[in-house]
């Protein structure tokens, strides 16, 4: 259907435009004294009303023949063709309902249709039914790029949906095999340790599962998983790895994004502990104050390891992420001195309802 | 007689499962345990041990920093859970390496083929060192191991059979050729000015006429370098 047919708003306005332009006709037709003002409304304003209808059809001209794949002379053609067709059309149309008010011989009802007058209502219905022609051309490319920008932006928007699924997904190869070959030693030295590291590892890559599917989760279950992950690193390293959690009892139930804390631990061991020979201490803090929610991962750094950040690609990433999540509302930020490394996160706070 | 193999790994579970693995092995002694890359570093110039299993990933120095610094090129073993960057490494030079975690079979295969190449040349693993792109040089002076990041640095300078490597207003002597370092610095970064010299592009301030003819590079520090005509060019093609 028409676009126009399905917006009252619009469908108003343009008969109206259509009824003044037969006021219009019918001034013409009185000053051309070929109808008194009754008859000469009578007949101009359906008529035109009824050309507005028909005007309606190159809509369909148009987007059965798009701009695209379009020579000159078949345009000239076509568009020639549909605007004589159409006229003709109207014009027998009008001569028709004409006729009919004539034989009812009351005095304002039918004009008397001079060769002339009926050359000019064929010569105006063209022209008026070329000029729709043209305004649709114009309506539906200007709807093409709508359309392609609106395309756009969905497949821009799909494509960070996408982006953001392979990264939860991804399991750190790294840190699957090193836990593999942990347990692989375990199980001759301890076996009872190798079994508690296996159920660490399964617990860990199932809570990341079950979460990763999640929108948002509660902090609670966040830090749940990063203990898990910690747990098994702690196999790993032994005493290099020691940790200091700090985390206010009011800021557990706040609402958070899943799996942002977690590759930030990863980070604090693979550019920090695992460099440094005599280990060191992760500290983990979140609060609440104000509304919001800081949370800050610190670790110490090996002096002189080049480059001292890395390319931080997985850091911008995750400020991209909390900026498409929160817009301004946001911050991370992060800051590296000679022996440190922290990160800071502050999200608005929101009370978590999440069932799980 | 026996060989004798250095354990190199920062994890401890990681060395136990060596040292099993290698309880059926007879033949072979276990002169030392290395947590990390330095230690790594010094255990290998004083042990001087057959055969060395070499993690890659360490504290101080990683794998190929400690056989560079070390200048060993044979009876190495490398040992990695997960390094695409150095698997294709070690595959391009047919290098022997054990991915974690590896079973005892795997283990004594890598053995006895480490076994039988160890009076063959040992092209592989120099080649290896050699092209590998460095993120800071070493320099072992005295026992001690000296660690500069490529950022730090202004310029390193010829001296007979040493380069001098200068950063920060300290300067250091290295035994390495200008034209070997050369091939592992990344040349959008440092660039040979002169049969002598190869500068840090950003320790760069500018170049001064001193006569017709020669031109000098004056570097933030305010040393001034001399640059050749290829040199020259070499630095244009890198600016523009």
């Amino acid at each position: 259907m028409h676009p126009i047919l399905s917006q009252l708003r619009s469908l108003i306005w343009y008969v109206l435009a259509w009824v003044i332009a037969g006021v219009a006709l019918a001034w013409v037709l009185v000053v051309t004294d070929s109808a008194s003002w009754g008859a000469a409304l009578l007949f101009a304003v359906p008529a035109l009303t009824a050309l507005g209808f028909i005007s309606l059809s190159a809509y369909y001209v148009c987007r059965a023949y798009p701009l695209a794949n379009r020579q000159l002379q078949n345009m000239i053609f076509i568009f020639g063709s549909a605007s004589i067709l159409s006229a003709a059309a109207w014009v027998s149309l009008c001569l028709f309902v004409n006729t009919i008010g004539l034989y009812t011989e009351i005095n304002w009802v039918g004009i008397s249709m001079a060769p002339q007058l009926i050359t000019s209502l064929f010569c105006l219905a063209s022209l008026l039914y070329l000029v729709s022609l043209l305004a649709h051309d114009v309506l539906l490319a200007l709807e093409n790029i709508r359309d392609a920008e609106l395309k756009k932006t969905a497949a821009q928007l799909f494509a960070r949906d996408a982006e953001l699924q392979v990264l939860r997904s991804q399991i750190n190869p790294h840190f699957l095999f090193n836990s593999l070959n942990s347990i692989s030693a375990l199980t001759s030295i301890d076996s009872s340790a190798a079994r508690a590291m296996v159920i660490d590892l399964s617990d860990f890559f199932r809570k990341s599962v079950a979460i990763s599917c999640q929108t948002h989760i509660k902090l609670a279950q966040e830090l749940e998983l990063c203990e898990h992950y910690l747990a098994i690193e702690k196999n790993r390293f032994g005493d290099r790895l020691q940790t200091i959690m700090n985390i206010e009892a009011e800021s557990l139930t706040a609402k958070v994004p899943p799996m942002f804390l977690q590759p930030l631990l990863e980070n604090a061991i693979k550019h920090g502990i695992s460099n440094m020979s005599e280990g060191g201490t992760i500290n983990i803090m979140s609060k609440l104050h104000d509304e919001w929610i800081y949370i800050v991962i610190s670790n110490p750094v090996e002096f002189n390891v080049s480059p001292a950040v890395g390319t931080a690609t997985g850091l911008r990433n995750l400020r991209e992420r909390f900026e498409n999540l929160y817009g301004e509302r946001a911050r991370v930020s992060w800051q590296a001195t000679q022996e440190n490394f922290s990160v800071e996160v502050i999200i608005p706070f929101e009370p978590a309802n999440t069932l799980l | 007689m026996s060989l004798r193999l250095l354990i190199v790994d920062d994890e401890s579970l990681a060395r136990a499962l060596v040292r099993e693995y290698l309880a059926s092995h007879s033949d072979i002694q276990i002169v030392g345990e290395s947590t990390n890359g330095e230690a790594a570093a010094d255990d290998i110039v004083r042990l001087q041990p057959d055969l060395i299993l070499l993690d890659i990933h360490m504290p101080k120095l990683n794998g190929l920093e400690v056989l560079e610094i070390t200048g060993r090129t044979e009876g190495v073993i490398f040992t990695t859970a997960y390094d695409q960057y150095a698997l294709k490494a070690f595959e391009l030079h047919a290098v022997d390496y054990l991915l974690k975690p590896f079973s005892q079979a795997r283990f004594d295969e890598a053995i006895t083929r480490a076994k039988k190449r160890l009076d063959q040349d040992h092209q592989a693993l120099s080649a290896l060192v050699q092209e590998i792109k460095i993120e800071r040089i070493l320099v072992r002076d005295r026992g001690k191991t000296h660690i500069i990041p490529l950022a730090n640095i202004d310029y390193i300078e010829a001296e007979d059979d040493y380069i001098r490597i200068c950063w920060q207003g300290k300067s250091i002597l290295k035994t390495q050729s200008l034209s070997a370092l050369e091939t592992q610095l990344n040349n959008a970064e440092f660039i040979r000015i002169h049969r002598s010299y190869i500068v840090k592009l950003d320790a760069i301030k500018g170049l001064e006429r001193i006569n017709k003819d020669s031109q000098v590079v004056v570097l933030q520090s305010g040393v001034k370098l001399p640059v050749s005509r290829t040199g020259l060019e070499r630095l244009k093609a890198c600016i523009v």
